[in-house]
């Protein structure tokens, strides 16, 4: 991100500078200021300034009522295709929709970044009721709570927290599943398997989503979405 | 791109974003740019400066007009980038007078308000004059009898005025076609004019017209003055911020294109009257209607009717302009409580500040009349009325030069060339001013500076006496278009339903 430091407005690179500059607006939240951006992009200030005035009068990006602050405008959905993550390789989407048609729920497949959690391949005949997005989130779902225990392995408990969800945590990392009741849809809820690769890390997800009480003994879905992972650990790896 | 992906995948709700603006009732972002554009070049009626303000500029500057003009419009266009600092980021109805409440505070900002409405006000009464005096010269030609009456100029006020206030209810859209096509039709009336003179000169052309020797720098220096008031008005685009669409964008561009194109229009027109008498063997000064002269010198006498016809119209289109950005200016400060709140009401069905326009355009039409009917004269009314407006014109412009640096420190967002424009701007402007008024006091236009001073005194009296009583409008005071729910990424408006709709994995 830094290496956009050189770049004008005026320049060829201007898009990507724009885009950079966009990034940082959704990173850093809303109500970032100028200052703000141009110190963290290493922007000069001029250059900052000219490029947040540009991408606001496209409607990019909106001037908080303070005007002071930033916030992503209502335009930047036009850029969805531009920043979407591409579609998972067909060889995945085979193996997902294999899983689909053996068992009844909602599968949905997620990869594990930095940045958390992410849908690549939500089912199409049972959308997910909610993605992840934040600390609080990921402890509220099944697909979340798979990358804390992930995170909570590696850290070593270091970190104070509530006693129960270390427990639980603890649990998730013996079991090798995730299963969290869904807090948006009653009576639901959702199981997660992990997938890594080679080193072990965890790099994605299968989750499936079903009424609790089928769940509930989880052993016939669990052989079947474990048969799953394993043919698709090579392929996302 | 992972953040922004996530942000778009996944909108999260952001704070302090409510559901409605607080000017709310306009029809916002409703106007596309050539309507934003039509409205600052109407307000500056180029036409109409382009046949009288060489004219004007040149008995005081003489040979120096055409660079009086240029000093002018060299000056108007750093106050134009300077008041673009706070368009590309404010979009407001209320124009300078809320530019400078956001930069100086409160007190700065009636100034610049009541010099706005000065400004606005009497250049709507200058324009209703001067539509009614070339309309009864063009009712002259076809029934001699009429000729300069001022009862007839006096009914074409009223007829006009009640026009201005038909245009102005049914909506900004309406009101700036027509200035449009009314503005465009008078230029290239102009234009053609201008340049059948210097085809037909072409051969034996003056150029010497343009050494720039011989002139006395304090004469110089009133000139450019004068010539400034060719060009007030271009920032009226801005009263438009709430209803553009693409205000930030669309605002500055228009007021940039006013000031370059009319300048360009005043360069060459100023340079084919000196060169055009020049060649007669006499002066521009001592001509009473140079582009009439002109005309009939050269025998194309017959465009006078078409002139006159031509800066009639254009007169008018001022009219409309400026009552349209005076009304929202005093819209403005009828939301914030200044004024009365019948200002701040708008038109249920059109979506215009309605309230504040019938309120206008009877006073305005009320006190043209009675001046017009005191002197007896519509032009020394329109000379004394010029003279106020130009002197509230530059009080706003001075005052906004001062408050963009505060504004861009204020904001964070202070770099180097902005801040120096605006205070070059200032500087020059606050000299221009008190030339302007020195000069114009010591004129025939005397009871300009007078009737401006007074009017200023008496405007900042009601300003200070409503403060004490409501001393809230300190917090009020400044009101701005705001970004709402829809307008965002993450908040539930319509767009937004209709994107998860066909998105994907969102919540």
């Amino acid at each position: 991100m830094t290496g956009a430091a050189h770049l004008g407005a005026r320049q060829p690179k201007a898009i990507q500078s724009a885009l950079t500059v966009l990034e940082e607006v959704a990173r850093c939240g809303s109500g970032v200021t100028a200052r703000e951006i141009s110190d963290s992009l290493g922007l000069p200030k001029a250059t900052a300034y000219r490029l947040l005035n540009l991408l606001v009068q496209d409607e990019y990006l909106v001037r908080m009522p303070d005007l002071r602050g930033f916030a992503l405008g209502r335009k930047v959905v036009e850029l969805a295709r531009l920043v979407a993550p591409a579609q998972p390789p067909e060889a995945v989407r085979e193996v997902v929709d294999r899983l689909r048609s053996r068992i009844r729920g909602g599968i949905h497949l997620v990869r594990y970044d930095s940045d958390g959690v992410r849908v690549i391949d939500p089912d199409p005949d049972y959308p997910p009721s909610v993605s992840v997005r934040s600390a609080r989130a990921l402890e509220t779902s099944a697909m979340g709570r798979l990358l804390l225990a992930e995170r909570r392995g590696a850290e070593s408990g270091v970190l104070g927290e509530d006693p129960d969800l270390a427990g639980q945590l603890a649990t998730v990392r013996t079991d090798g599943y995730a299963y969290f009741p869904s807090p948006w849809a009653p009576g639901n809820g959702c199981l997660a398997i992990p997938i890594r690769n080679r080193e072990g890390t965890l790099v994605a997800g299968l989750c499936l989503s079903a009424p609790a009480a089928r769940i509930g003994d989880p052993a016939e879905f669990l052989a079947l979405l474990r048969m799953g992972a394993r043919e698709l650990a090579p392929l996302l790896a | 791109m992972t953040a922004l992906a996530r942000a778009i995948n996944d909108p999260q709700p952001v704070d302090g974003i409510g559901t409605r603006s607080p000017v709310d009732g306009l029809d916002r972002r409703s106007v596309g740019f050539l309507d934003v554009l039509a409205q600052s070049v109407s307000a500056v009626a180029p036409s109409a400066a382009a046949t009288t303000i060489p004219l004007l500029v040149a008995v005081v500057a003489g040979g120096a007009t055409v660079w009086s003009l240029a000093t002018a419009m060299l000056l108007a266009f750093l106050v134009a980038t300077t008041i673009n600092q706070f368009t590309r980021r404010i979009a407001a109805a209320g124009s300078i007078y809320t530019f400078v409440s956001r930069g100086l505070g409160t007190m700065a900002a009636f100034v610049a308000g009541v010099g706005l409405l000065v400004g606005y006000g009497f250049i709507s009464m200058f324009a209703l004059g001067g539509a009614g005096y070339y309309l009864t010269i063009v009712v002259g030609r076809f029934w001699p009898a009429l000729t300069g009456s001022v009862l007839v100029a006096g009914l074409l006020i009223v007829v006009m005025a009640a026009l201005c206030l038909l245009v102005l209810a049914r909506g900004i859209r309406l009101s700036t076609r027509i200035t449009l096509l009314v503005e465009a039709v008078s230029v290239l009336i102009i234009v053609v004019l201008v340049v059948a003179l210097l085809v037909r000169l072409w051969p034996v052309l003056d150029w010497s017209q343009l050494a720039p020797g011989g002139i006395d720098p304090a004469n110089f220096a009133v000139g450019s003055a004068l010539a400034l008031t060719a060009f007030v008005g271009f920032e009226s685009a801005s009263t438009l911020g709430v209803e553009a669409k693409r205000p930030y964008a669309s605002i500055p561009r228009a007021i940039v294109f006013t000031v370059l194109g009319s300048g360009m229009l005043y360069l060459l027109a100023s340079f084919s009257q000196l060169v055009g008498f020049s060649a007669l063997g006499g002066t521009i000064a001592a001509s009473a209607s140079p582009v009439n002269d002109l005309a009939a010198a050269y025998g194309i006498d017959a465009v006078g009717l078409l002139l006159d016809v031509s800066i009639a119209t254009s007169f008018l289109a001022c009219a409309i302009a400026s009552t349209t950005a005076l009304v929202r200016v005093l819209f403005s400060m009828g939301r914030e409580g200044l004024l009365p709140s019948r200002f701040g009401r708008t038109h249920p069905r059109y979506r215009t500040p309605f309230g504040a326009a019938l309120v206008a355009m009877t006073v305005i039409t009320a006190v043209l009349l009675t001046t017009i009917a005191l002197s007896g004269s519509i032009w020394q009314t329109m000379e004394v009325l010029i003279v106020g407006a130009a002197g509230g014109y530059m009080t706003a412009y001075l005052l906004v030069c001062v408050a963009a640096p505060v504004f861009l420190r204020r904001i964070g967002e202070a770099t180097f060339w902005p801040v120096l424009f605006a205070v070059l701007a200032a500087v020059l402007l606050g000299a221009v001013l008190v030339t302007y008024l020195a000069v114009e006091s010591g004129s025939a236009r005397a009871l300009g500076v007078w009737v401006f001073l007074g009017v200023m005194a008496l405007g900042l009296a009601w300003c200070g006496l409503r403060l004490r009583r409501r001393p809230w409008l300190r917090d009020t005071i400044g009101v701005y278009d705001v970004p709402v729910t829809g307008d965002v990424l993450g908040g539930p408006g319509p767009a937004d339903a209709a994107a998860r709709e066909s998105g994907r994995a969102g919540p």
